[in-house]
């Protein structure tokens, strides 16, 4: 009885979702394979929580077509898509307790008494709450009510779960506990899971697809590890973290590589991938924070007028366990992070406010679509050709 | 508990003491006309006591000179009880209609809540002066049900918003959700949940109406309620009889105030059995 009946693909095609005239979601297209984990990822109001609630059918898109197994869905009830959701707060029903909650859409549906009562123990054993049934959800913490939201969500036997903001309640310990639950019991019942988070790191530690969003729009819809190493652009590289943003204008090209200049006068290569960028034009590219040497600065003035390097004072060092987090502040107040391995760190430790310089190796660059700053496209195209 | 943390500041002394004079103030006049209505049957209105008896409770019941109290006692239950449903019943469903945003939702509201701050005793009137224009008879039943509710529907509305502000939608969605219909929405999850506030809104509708006295005394009609009669023997009886009729009121006051707060308390139990830390 656990297995998610039909086709758990979702496809969104052209949905726009406007609250007055404000549109949360705009022109978004996303495709989510059947059995999928799929994480919606991005800061508070950039709309993932509203193409969750569109997707289970508590908010219609303005605009645009929904598709669940091939079927279109707007209009038609949670119950009619297949869908279940899980509520940010669980919203379990106070009066009731844990088992007549969880047999709660079994009683609507005119099952009888013992038999909602024996399903809704089999799924609560399987979240491991069978020893709670009896009890109310005030009675249970944060984590009991989790699993018994879940346990409730999936008595309807749903073919996409949708998760809205699930661990965002729990403790640190709880949530990464959760969160790999979360990972094996959708494995186990192999229906689509869409879970809706502010976190970079949950997202890429249970997803198989993570949508990066801002502004009602997709950002990026790619692999963990794709979001990770390769973002798409500058806003998918700082939101994830993992990169330092490179920007400036072309000096020269040769070889396929841009020399970009900077504002701050360091000087980059960016490889142009076949493009033809102009001189003068802006070019964005990144640098991910664990190829990055850092050196003390000692004896080597000017050197930040070499290529693909720059000099800067350290402005913070946090340890990490098996990596040291670098903040190196630059002249000009812009910051960039090395993650420099321990060993490497402790061989010669840096301090607060020395001097260093920073190097990496141009072929490690990635190149980065459009402007240095998601919402400000526009104005910088004004300023050149974008590859 | 708390610790010896030195001598209190004078501000507790102020404050002790005015609340103290409110004790006094509030429950002082009330005790002592608990203690006069069991008056000897030769003792009057005043201290001292001749004896000890339960005369005047009898009087309530069987002299005639003290007026209707048993049949006004009757109309205003039957009342009370009349308000406190229709008060119940149109202020959850306003209040539920409120959540949401509707074209004039704010001239509405300040509309119903208005009546709160009428003199009371000219909306009587401006009722009594419309049933009579219209040629209808005015009674407790008709007028003074209806200038009752004047007054009790926006307690009622404002409790159901103070009620509803705690209430999360993700019940409602929840509900949907796994199936409802938007009626078993509503039976099973929506009341179930606003129990202990409907309780409280029903408690209001009906303590309001049972001591009402500006609205009612105009559109009540011939048939008095109890607070009209009490009024009315305040100029003409004479004996402690009078303070009888207050205690026994006061009574069925508690009772029903006894009723309700043990009921929502049940209510609290039953969904927090055993646990000190419900949400």
């Amino acid at each position: 009885m656990l297995s998610g009946s039909g086709n758990g693909e979702i496809r969104m095609v052209g949905v726009t979702k406007r609250f007055g005239d404000l549109a949360a979601v705009s022109d978004l297209s996303l495709t989510i394979p059947d059995k999928a984990y799929c994480c919606l990822l991005g800061p508070s109001g950039c709309g993932k929580t509203t193409i969750l609630r569109m997707i289970a059918g508590h908010e219609e898109p303005t605009t645009g077509e929904i598709r669940i197994g091939g079927e279109p869905v707007v209009g038609l009830t949670p119950v009619q898509r297949g869908t279940a959701m899980m509520f940010q707060s669980y919203a379990l029903f106070p009066h009731r307790s844990v088992l007549d909650n969880v047999a709660f859409s079994l009683k609507l549906r005119g099952a009888s008494k013992a038999d909602r009562h024996r399903q809704a123990r089999e799924l609560l054993a399987k979240v491991r709450m069978e020893r709670f049934a009896d009890r109310l959800p005030a009675q249970l913490s944060g984590g009991q009510q989790q699993r018994v939201a879940l346990a409730r969500a999936l008595i309807t036997n749903p073919r996409v779960l949708l998760l809205d903001e699930p661990l965002s309640a729990l403790d640190e310990y709880l949530r990464l506990r959760m969160r790999g639950e979360l990972r094996r019991v959708q494995k186990e019942l192999g229906i689509t899971f869409i879970h809706v988070t502010h976190t970079q790191l949950e997202a890429i530690a249970v997803a198989d697809l993570v949508v990066v969003m801002a502004q009602g729009r997709i950002e990026q819809a790619a692999s963990a590890r794709e979001i990770f190493t390769t973002p798409r652009n500058a806003y998918v590289a700082r939101f994830m973290g993992g990169q330092n943003v490179l920007s400036g204008t072309v000096e020269s090209v040769a070889d396929g590589q841009a020399i970009v200049v900077d504002e701050h006068g360091g000087s980059f290569s960016i490889a142009v991938n076949g493009e033809k960028p102009v001189q003068g034009s802006r070019l964005v590219g990144s640098i991910r924070r664990d190829r990055i040497a850092v050196s003390k600065a000692q004896g080597c003035a000017g050197a930040s007028d070499k290529l693909n390097s720059l000099l800067g004072e350290v402005h913070a060092i946090e340890y990490q366990g098996s990596y040291v987090k670098v903040t190196i502040e630059r002249p000009t107040g812009e910051g960039f992070v090395a993650n420099v391995l321990d060993v490497d760190f402790f061989r010669d430790p840096l301090d607060i406010g020395d001097s260093v310089l920073a190097r990496w190796s141009a072929h490690d660059v990635l190149t980065l679509e459009g402007a240095a700053y998601a919402g400000e496209a526009s104005m910088d195209e004004a300023g050149g050709v974008l590859i | 508990m708390r610790q010896a943390a030195g001598p209190r500041p004078w501000t507790f002394y102020v404050f002790a003491s005015f609340f103290a004079l409110f004790v006094l103030f509030l429950y002082g006049p009330m005790t002592v006309i608990y203690i006069l209505s069991f008056q000897g049957p030769t003792g009057g209105l005043t201290f001292p006591m001749t004896g000890f008896s339960f005369r005047w409770f009898h009087a309530l019941v069987t002299a005639e000179r003290v007026g209707d109290i048993g049949g006004s006692f009757q109309r205003s239950i039957v009342l009370a009880v009349i308000v406190a449903v229709l008060t119940v019943v149109l202020s959850v469903a306003a209040g539920l209609a409120f959540r949401r945003r509707f074209p004039g939702s704010g001239v509405v509201f300040y509309l119903a809540i208005a009546s709160l701050i009428m003199p009371g005793l000219f909306v009587g009137l401006g009722i009594a002066v419309g049933f009579q224009l219209l040629g209808l008879d005015i009674d407790w039943y008709t007028s003074a049900l209806g200038a009752q509710l004047t007054w009790t529907l926006p307690y009622g509305l404002l409790i159901m918003f103070a009620v509803l502000g705690r209430f999360n939608r993700a019940y409602e969605e929840a509900a949907t959700d796994l199936g409802a219909t938007p009626w078993e929405r509503m039976r099973e999850v929506v009341l179930p949940i606003l129990l202990p506030g409907i309780i409280g809104v029903a408690l209001f509708g009906f303590t309001l109406s049972y001591d009402e006295f500006p609205r009612t005394v105009l559109t009540v009609g011939t048939r008095n309620t109890l607070p009209l009669e009490i009024w009315a023997m305040t100029t003409n009886v004479t004996s402690p009889a009078l303070f009888a009729v207050g205690t026994v009121t006061t009574i069925v006051s508690f009772i029903a105030i006894g009723a309700a707060l043990i009921s929502i308390a049940v209510i609290q139990r039953r969904r927090t059995r055993g646990s000190g830390n419900s949400v």
